[in-house]
């Protein structure tokens, strides 16, 4: 069995990371529904899944919910699962208001929390803010225990390690002495009847909300006095999240494209993840050109009875796949050089079209477990 | 499209990885090659414009590529930090308030506030720096690029008053100005960034109310053989033949694919993008963007 199916029979949680774009959504996809076919109740939990393959699976692209893979999708694809397969689409938004939900101290806190005009930005752009959410429900859901496998499919970043200290770097700016030191006075005022005349006595406040408008600088303080008492759960919560990433039940798996620039990246996050002393079980060049058996020359063409200018289209076009497949070889082999002998690279063809639906995700994992159909 | 290189700002964006900073250095070519000067601002993690064209890195300084065109690497503590100048006047006081440890922690509290200081900072040069003609923004992705062109509207619910709001209202201004700045997409002929330069012109429409400029569809495979040409190959076994049969079948299928994606850019976005060829090489560098320009000098009309 390849060390991808020992991984799917072993472990409770599988992340899959990687740059974007490169096919984390389709590979996480494509190992739930394998573990599902094995017999295991499976959710996969995604994140901005294309829309073609939300739709094929029948997944809607908002709402949080758990949607169990129907049976009439598998029978269209030919296939007949042992086990369950579930999806779900993260929604940054519900997840934050499950969590100011469950943490608020009081129902009136609860309220100032969502009623909050910065909330509805903190909450969707604020740096961390969508894989610290992801990780969180990702938590609760390992928690609960209802799956056998629960596959996290993580956001595109724009710098691989930032889904690792994200939850770090939220919490540190929700419970940060610095916004306490500068809004002290602010924060003195209480949580009635704040007025930024309170912020006017310190001259650092003063100096920024020149800056940034008072306004702007009165309603951060009042977020930050509403959150006040929600940072211990926060906080318990990221610890629990950290230590089940790196407990035996987890499995990482890391994704990439052949592409230069996601190699680099793909690289990076390899030695991020060994220093931070999270293994690495596998990982997976997808979309990659298969190598090629070498391009004939012109002249063997026309000896072999082709007119001229075609064989001149097909000499060129036989040596510019050969270039794109010599590519892909090389990139493979620099990216295993780096991984090692313990991690196994496996590698998907670039299919002609997108994978949307689950006969698709089937063909992915032939390459992945060689032995699926 | 009235002339686009006569206009101060040109925005280019699309979905990660598929060409954007590669489109924007090859438009910038071509404005250079028309008289224009040009700064490429280029607002990613990693600053790649230099190496695309073949010179040193000039990092948060402006440096010159070619004599027509520098770029720069704009950056949220820099940018921070001359934006914050600008408004206090003395470095006294920047110092005092913007360079104290427990303020920059909190600065980063702000929702948008890098993208505030960012796009300040490339409208700032479209608007105030006689050195250039006009300013390339190579934009990061879709969701993020939407959020930075928005970040003036989204300032301006929370803040009326003072500095930031006058700044804001100049920056929206500029944006909104058909004859000062235009966005461009970028897709490549694929399911996913289609689909998303598709949402994105929707949502720009909604939210940024900006002109937009030619779109390109990147890594564009022209069809190069006819069906009977490819089934011609296939009467004898010859294995040579066979090989190169197989090849041309494989770019057909892409060519195929590259022109139902057309059609689909065409159709959904109400004009075709302007195609730009998939190069075969083994590095990208300054000898592409030269090659990509000229097939835009092509397609783009003075
Ligand atoms: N081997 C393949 N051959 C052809 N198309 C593929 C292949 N793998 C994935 N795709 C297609 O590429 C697109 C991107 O894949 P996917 O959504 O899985 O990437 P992702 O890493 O999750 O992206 P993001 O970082 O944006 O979330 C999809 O349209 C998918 O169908
Ligand atoms: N027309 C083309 N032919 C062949 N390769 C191309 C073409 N355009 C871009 N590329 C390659 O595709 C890769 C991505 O291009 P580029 O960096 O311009 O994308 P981007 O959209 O700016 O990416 P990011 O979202 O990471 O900023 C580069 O390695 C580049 O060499
Ligand atoms: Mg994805
Ligand atoms: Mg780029």
């Amino acid at each position: 069995m390849s060390q991808l199916g020992k991984l799917l029979g072993e472990r409770r949680v599988l992340v899959c990371v990687g740059p974007g774009g490169v096919g984390k959504t389709t590979c996480s996809a494509a190992m739930g529904l394998r573990a599902a076919m094995d017999g295991k109740k499976v959710l996969v939990l995604t994140i901005d899944p294309a829309r073609r393959l939300a739709n094929s699976l029948g997944i809607s692209a908002i709402g949080n919910t758990e949607t169990r893979i129907t049976d009439a999708s598998f029978r269209s694809a030919r296939l007949s699962p042992k086990g369950q397969l579930w999806a779900m689409t993260l929604d940054m938004k519900l997840v934050w208001d499950d969590l100011v939900r469950r943490h608020a101290p009081s129902e009136k806190r609860r309220d100032q929390i969502l009623g909050n005009r910065l909330y509805r930005q903190l909450s969707t752009k604020l740096a961390g803010s969508l894989e610290y959410m992801a990780m969180e429900k990702l938590f609760e859901l390992a928690q609960s225990r209802d799956y056998d496998l629960l596959v996290l499919d993580t956001p595109p970043t724009v710098h691989a390690l930032d889904f690792l200290e994200a939850p770090n770097r939220l919490l540190d700016v929700l419970d940060n002495d610095a916004a306490r030191w500068l809004l002290t006075p602010a924060l003195a005022a209480g949580e009635i009847g704040l007025k930024f005349g309170s912020l006017g006595a310190s001259y650092v406040a003063r100096t920024l909300a020149k800056f940034t408008g008072a306004q702007l600088l009165q309603e951060l303080a009042q977020f930050l006095v509403a959150f006040r008492g929600m940072y211990e759960g926060f906080k318990e919560r990221a610890t629990l999240v950290k230590a089940l990433l790196e407990s035996e039940q987890t499995g990482f798996v890391l994704v990439t494209s052949p592409q230069t620039l996601a190699v680099d990246e793909a690289i990076f996050f390899a030695r991020a993840l060994r220093e931070e002393q999270i293994p690495m079980q596998a990982a997976i060049m997808n979309r990659v050109y298969p190598q090629q058996t070498g391009a004939p020359s012109v002249a063997t063409l026309r000896a072999a009875g082709v007119e001229e200018t075609l064989a001149q289209t097909l000499a060129q076009t036989a040596q510019d796949y050969a270039l794109l497949a010599r590519a892909d070889h090389a990139a493979q082999l620099r990216l295993a050089s780096v991984l090692g002998p313990e991690i196994p690279l496996h590698s998907i063809p670039r299919f002609v079209r997108d994978v949307h639906d689950l006969r698709g995700l089937w063909e992915v994992n032939e390459h992945l477990f060689g032995d699926s159909a | 499209m009235s002339d686009l290189f006569a206009r101060r700002l040109l925005v280019v964006t699309g979905k990660g990885g598929v060409g954007k900073s590669t489109v924007a250095a090859a438009l910038a070519t071509v404005a250079g090659s028309r008289g224009r000067r040009v700064l490429i601002c280029e607002l990613s993690a990693r600053e790649r414009m230099p190496a695309l064209f073949g010179t040193r890195p000039s990092g948060a300084e402006v440096g010159l590529i070619t004599p027509r065109i520098s770029s720069v690497h704009v950056r949220p503590n820099e940018a921070m930090r001359e934006y914050a100048l600008m408004v206090l006047k003395f470095r006294a006081i920047y110092s005092a308030v913007f360079e104290n440890r427990m303020v920059r922690y909190f600065l980063r509290a702000v929702p948008s506030l890098s993208e505030i200081v960012m796009l300040g900072k490339v409208c700032w040069h479209a608007l105030q720096d006689d050195r250039f003609d006009l300013v390339v923004l190579d934009a990061p992705a879709t969701g993020h690029a939407l959020s930075l062109l928005s970040t003036p509207s989204t300032i301006l619910e929370l803040v009326n008053e003072g500095p930031l709001a006058r700044d804001m209202r100049a920056m929206q201004a500029l944006l909104e100005d058909a004859r000062r700045s235009a966005v461009s997409l970028v897709a490549l002929p694929e399911e996913m960034p289609v689909n998303e330069a598709v949402d994105l012109a929707a949502q720009l429409r909604k939210v940024v109310r900006m002109a937009r400029g030619p779109d390109f569809l990147n890594a564009f495979f022209p069809s190069r053989f006819s069906e009977a040409a490819i089934s011609s190959l296939k009467k004898d076994q010859d294995p040579n033949l066979e090989i190169a049969a197989r090849a041309a079948r494989a770019y057909e299928d892409r060519a195929a694919l590259s022109a139902f994606y057309l059609e689909k850019m065409r159709t959904e976005l109400g004009r075709p993008p302007i195609c730009v060829p998939h190069l075969f090489s083994e590095s990208f560098g300054a000898l592409q963007v030269a090659q990509l320009a000229e097939v835009l000098d092509r397609e783009i009309p003075a």
